[in-house]
């Protein structure tokens, strides 16, 4: 049943994907891209990781999604450029991008992330605040300086372009 | 093993779609009434009794575009916390610290955009 | 055949799942139109039945269904009738987690609250799409109007409710009832709570925060266009987020299905959700309509300043007394 439901999961992410990338109508793309978020977020439900999947679907989703919708609904009627046309440098770069994840993907698998070790559905949670909140305490900082960093900047260039 | 009650949540929200849509479906098919000859009045746009000019997806708010991104900002925030609430009764004061400098290190642009939204020109 | 009578599909199909789901929300808008009649001074519905009207929402849900379907020429017609009925399932999908009693939940998630409140953030998505499938001015521009509202009180909501998450020291719904078996969350929360259903009727539109549909400027806002059954998916959401947001607060405050004996849990956690919706629905007659400008700045600032202040009251009353 996981099976079917991972293929299932794996599938939608994949093709929204790629409609994202190919689709003609910007908006269509950018909802795409939301669908193939929802995959992932299924794919996280699937390794038991329902929070994540949560925070994925609300951020993600939630405000991504949103804000890529508004972004293209702001630069116009938008048209894309039609489809791409096949070259053979594209062939190439599908090559290396192949070779590349699989190898992420064997290293992936055959190391162990370190960290603690899982303990069953009760005290997951607890476990994934304290490893957050302990042992990333620094991480943590170092994230918030860099959300608070992307706020002030974004803030300053919407306050420079309303100047003239 | 995934969580219990997720396939519970899928079965409802699966059987609501099918329904819901289902519904939709028959509705539109049988029951309202088509058109044949719409008039091109019928489906234009409306515009109080003027007829439409111009786009219409047009008066962008474009001046509130920073509230959306403090929002993607705000969301993951909020996230973080709601992990940090889980646990708090346990956590002491080694896990609350960084939260409250996390907090802190984040209310800086909060201050600085209410700061800017004060003056009119700007936004 | 075994599924048709298995108590899954009764919890789906019947309650409180889908029937259950469409006759309450119908029973909702009636008690909208009564109540704001009558603070009006009105009499509201009251031909279509045996008491108060109170089919009047069926009335019209027929009426609606034999509306003809029209679709503007130059919108785009995918969105524009995929995005009020995908608003309309999320807001139906959300009953499926709260806890009516313990053996009426449909599913009991380990992480509820944040799931539940990862799907109440994708419904800025559906109006901004709703609002620009359209592609006529008045739906554009309420659909705008709408997606900066919600976003706004969206992280107030998630802030207050992050007060309830510390009290109880889990994110699972049911347990969040039990836990309150030693006192209502509300009175510790109050300004939690306060905050919460400020932010819950911002999200649903509703007056005071219904600059998205104020009639006199932008029609209906973002669904000026629709007609027929579209219009009831719209409407239709509304209420329905009324009630399950109202049943979550009735959960994540006031205790759920607890209360003395003799009364079954279900009738308790019933009971309490009517009570906050009437709550809610007075609020309509008894405010005028925010401005756009004052709502954002009042979300951002205020409201969020007051979430974070709930949290460290919070902090500073687990700290302090230990047996909560």
């Amino acid at each position: 049943m996981t099976d079917l439901a991972f293929l299932a999961f794996a599938f939608v992410t994949v093709i929204a994907a790629i409609l994202a990338i190919e689709a003609r109508d910007l908006v269509y793309g950018a909802v795409s891209l939301g669908v193939s978020f929802l995959g992932v977020a299924g794919l996280f439900i699937l390794l038991d990781a329902s929070y994540v999947a949560a925070f994925q679907i609300s951020v993600y989703i939630g405000a991504v999604v949103v804000l890529i919708l508004f972004t293209v609904m702001l630069v116009g009627p938008a048209k894309g450029d039609g489809p791409m046309e096949f070259k053979k440098a594209s062939l190439f770069g599908a090559v290396l991008i192949s070779l590349m994840l699989g190898m992420a993907g064997t290293l992936a698998t055959t190391t162990a992330f370190p960290g603690r070790e899982v303990c069953g559905s009760g005290c997951d949670l607890q476990l994934l605040s304290t490893t957050l909140l302990v042992d990333y305490g620094i991480q943590l900082e170092l994230l918030a300086l860099v959300l608070a960093a992307a706020v002030i900047g974004a803030l300053t260039l919407a306050k420079a372009e309303k100047k003239e | 093993m995934v969580a219990q009650g997720i396939a519970e949540i899928f079965y409802y929200l699966g059987f609501v779609t099918v329904s819901t849509v289902g519904v939709v479906i028959l509705l539109f098919l049988i029951i309202s009434p088509r058109d044949p000859k719409p008039t091109p009045e019928k489906r234009a746009a409306f515009e109080s009794g003027q007829i439409a000019v111009g786009r219409g997806r047009t008066r962008f708010i474009i001046q509130y575009y920073p509230y959306l991104l403090m929002f993607v900002v705000y969301d993951v925030v909020a996230m973080f916390l709601f992990a940090w609430a889980l646990n708090i009764r346990s956590l002491g004061f080694n896990g609350t610290l960084p939260v409250a400098v996390f907090l802190v290190v984040l209310m800086v642009p909060l201050a600085y955009a209410l700061h800017l939204s004060k003056r009119p020109e700007n936004w | 055949m075994a599924i048709l009578t298995s108590p899954l599909f009764f919890k789906i199909a019947v309650f409180p799942g889908l029937t259950s789901l469409a006759i309450i929300a119908a029973l909702v808008t009636w008690l909208d139109r009564k109540i704001t009649a009558r603070v009006q001074l009105r009499i509201g519905p009251s031909y279509v039945s045996p008491v108060g009207g109170i089919l009047q929402s069926f009335a019209d849900l027929i009426k609606l269904a034999f509306k003809e379907l029209i679709i503007p020429a130059k919108a785009d017609k995918f969105f524009f009738v995929a995005a009020p009925v995908i608003g309309m399932i999320l807001a139906g999908g959300l009953v499926g987690l709260i806890p009516f009693s313990p053996e009426t939940q449909i599913a009991n998630l380990e992480v509820g609250l944040p799931v539940f409140l990862a799907f109440l953030t994708l419904s800025p998505t559906m109006v901004l799409l709703a609002g620009w499938s359209a592609n006529s001015k008045y739906p554009f521009i309420g659909g705008l109007r709408s997606l900066f509202q919600q976003t706004a009180y969206e992280i107030p909501l998630w802030l207050s409710a992050i007060g309830v998450v510390m009290m109880a020291g889990t994110f699972d719904l049911l347990k969040i009832v039990e836990a309150q078996s030693t006192g209502w969350f509300i009175i510790p929360q109050a300004l939690g709570a306060l905050i919460f259903l400020i932010t819950i009727t911002a999200e649903m539109e509703r007056i005071p925060f219904d600059l998205p549909e104020a009639e006199p400027e932008v029609i209906m806002g973002w669904q000026a266009e629709y007609t027929g059954f579209l219009f009831l998916a719209a409407q239709g959401a509304g209420f329905i987020k009324l009630y399950v947001f109202s049943a979550l607060f009735a959960t994540i405050y006031l205790g759920g299905f607890l209360g003395p004996a003799p009364v079954p849990g279900l009738v308790w956690t019933l009971l309490k959700t009517t009570v906050i919706i009437v709550l809610i629905i007075l609020l309509r007659g008894s405010f005028g309509r925010v401005r756009i400008d004052q709502l954002l700045r009042a979300g951002w600032t205020l409201l969020l300043g007051l979430a974070i202040a709930n949290i460290a009251i919070t902090y500073i009353i687990i700290q302090g007394i230990p047996s909560i």
